[in-house]
């Protein structure tokens, strides 16, 4: 019996949903746009932490040796600073290597490789880079590198944590959060007030038919869930059009939004692909809700029992 | 069956449309309602089915007091009330069967069972030939015997027509007030609300007349006189 009412309150909402079939239109165009607003402060706050985080990625310290500091000087001080537990990873790169890479990186700079050839002996000095497990470690860090003398023992010591770069970044993302934040409330807002008014025209549309089930004898919620389950509908498809249109655009101009954030190395694609779930769940979640408070809202001023 | 006990009824702007009525209708009895408008008639019938709520008295029906009844029971009182009105409240969009097949689908019925009880109620009340067509090819008697063929739905123990033939003729008038009869030959309870005195007069049934929202005088094998 409950299946079978089920059934005829999908009927009656899916009737609602034809019926008022331009309202519906303009319904799901409006939460078309909540959801574009809503889809785009996601990827804001994505792109602000994955820039952030590709920041935090780059932050060492690098102590360089003069070329006149032998190797084993550096493997023990090596050694010291493997016993420090903030520090991740010791990366030693030997006077051979830093020549090699140099070498390298002007192989076709003719001036340079003619200088080198010149030169007997080594130029370069070794090179220690520390990171740590994570970047508030760095200052501790440094202190114990100056306890260890180590600071004495290096030719330089570099240390960029790149506060003033995460400052920007953060400052930036936050103004255009808050932007696109203000922008999902207003459609929000605007969803709210669609969705309200269409039901107030539903119920309006069919209060003959309302007046009818109350005088035969229909119970209040087979009255009331039609209109419910019509929210609902408008809800469902609203994201299924969106989402639609979202992976067709992701699928032809994927690579043209990527080429927009090559400097922090964020795949657009990739990103979604692995939490479609998350922000399909949210997404639906908060607009569900928005057209069933409609609902209910709509019901609970024009259509009193 | 219906028992009204010093029911008054004010509205919210202090119309006192019916006062202090005391009435007992048993079980299977025909009563013809009768009265100048505004007497309070309609009043009455809304208050039977919980449209409206008495201001004083008390209400019970079939044992089921509903002076104060819940909202969530009104369902289920008004599939124990046929109610038929002047202006039918069909739904235009829907066939003759469709019309009848509404009340029960509403009220979570079976697809089987409405395939079988919705031509058994269009043939009592001789509509089943006209189970596919609207409404709107229908004379007037014919859709009153829709709306009443849908206020049997249920299979009430009371039915109630509020001027049912208000807009008719006098041979649709017949036609209604003789399936009326038939009705109330199968034990269901009529109330039959009415300003034709033709009607009344040839009932020979009980007749309550009301004047001024009070009971002027109720009669077994009544006339109607005001
Ligand atoms: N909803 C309402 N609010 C206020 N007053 C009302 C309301 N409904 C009816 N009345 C008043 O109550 C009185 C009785 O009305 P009612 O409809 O019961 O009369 P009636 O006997 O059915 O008349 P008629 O024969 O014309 O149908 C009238 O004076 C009417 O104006
Ligand atoms: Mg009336």
């Amino acid at each position: 019996m409950i299946f079978l009412s089920t059934k005829r309150i999908l009927k009656f909402s899916w009737q609602h949903f034809w019926r008022n079939i331009w309202l519906s239109i303009v319904t799901m165009t409006i939460i078309v746009l909540t959801l574009f607003s809503l889809t785009t402060l996601v990827l804001v706050n994505a792109i602000a932490d994955y820039a952030v985080n590709s920041v935090k990625d780059t932050i060492d310290v690098s102590l360089y040796f003069d070329n006149s500091i032998k190797e084993e000087t550096v493997q023990a001080l090596e050694k010291e600073l493997e016993k420090i537990e903030e520090i991740k990873e010791i990366t030693r790169v030997s006077p051979a290597d830093a020549l090699a890479e140099f070498k390298e990186v002007h192989k076709d700079d003719a001036d340079i490789q003619a200088a080198l050839a010149e030169l007997d002996k080594n130029p370069l000095g070794g090179t220690l880079i520390l990171t740590a497990f994570n970047m508030d470690q760095y200052p501790l860090i440094m202190e114990k590198i100056k306890e260890l003398k180590a600071d004495q023992l290096a030719e330089k010591i570099d240390y960029n944590d790149h506060q003033k770069l995460i400052e920007r970044i953060n400052g930036f993302s936050n103004k255009l959060r808050n932007f696109v934040l203000a922008l999902s409330i207003i459609f929000i807002f605007i969803a709210v007030l669609t969705v309200l008014n269409t039901i107030r025209m539903g119920i309006y549309i069919h209060r003959t038919e309302i007046a009818i089930m109350r005088l035969v004898g229909a119970s209040n919620w087979f009255i009331r869930l039609p209109f419910i389950v019509e929210g609902l509908l408008y809800a469902i498809f609203g994201c299924l059009i969106f989402w639609g249109a979202w992976a067709l655009a992701l699928y032809f101009s994927g690579d043209w939004i990527n080429s927009f954030l090559t400097g922090i190395n964020f795949d657009i694609r990739a990103y979604f692909n692995s939490n479609i779930l998350n922000i399909l769940g949210f997404e639906f979640i908060i607009i569900a809700v928005i057209n069933m408070i409609s609902a209910v809202l709509a019901m609970s001023k024009h259509l009193k029992v | 069956m219906i028992e009204l006990r010093n029911v008054s009824k004010t509205y919210n702007n202090g119309t006192e449309a019916v006062k202090n009525i005391t009435l007992h209708i048993k079980p299977g009895e025909f009563v013809s309602l009768v009265g100048r408008s505004g007497t309070g008639k309609t009043t009455l019938v809304k208050m039977l089915v919980a449209e409206e709520r008495p201001t004083e008295g008390r209400i019970i029906l079939g044992g089921w007091d509903i002076t104060r009844i819940k909202t969530a029971d009104i369902p289920m009182l008004r599939r124990q009330i046929g109610v038929v009105f002047q202006d039918y409240k069909l739904l235009p969009r829907k066939t003759v069967f469709e019309n009848v097949a509404f009340a029960l689908e509403v009220a979570s019925y079976s697809k089987k069972h409405i395939q079988e009880a919705v031509p058994q109620i269009l043939a009592l009340v001789g509509l089943e030939p006209k189970a596919n067509e609207f409404p709107d090819e229908l004379s007037g008697g014919q859709q009153q015997r829709v709306s009443i063929a849908r206020a049997l739905a249920h299979r009430p123990k009371i039915l109630i027509a509020d001027e049912p033939t208000g807009n008719l003729d006098s041979v649709n008038t017949r036609e209604i007030i003789d399936l009326l009869l038939k009705i109330n030959n199968f034990k269901t309870t009529v109330m039959l609300v009415t300003h034709n005195r033709d009607v009344v007069n040839s009932l020979r049934k009980r007749v309550v007349a009301l004047e001024d929202g009070k009971i002027a005088y109720d009669q077994e094998r009544g006339r109607y006189i005001l």
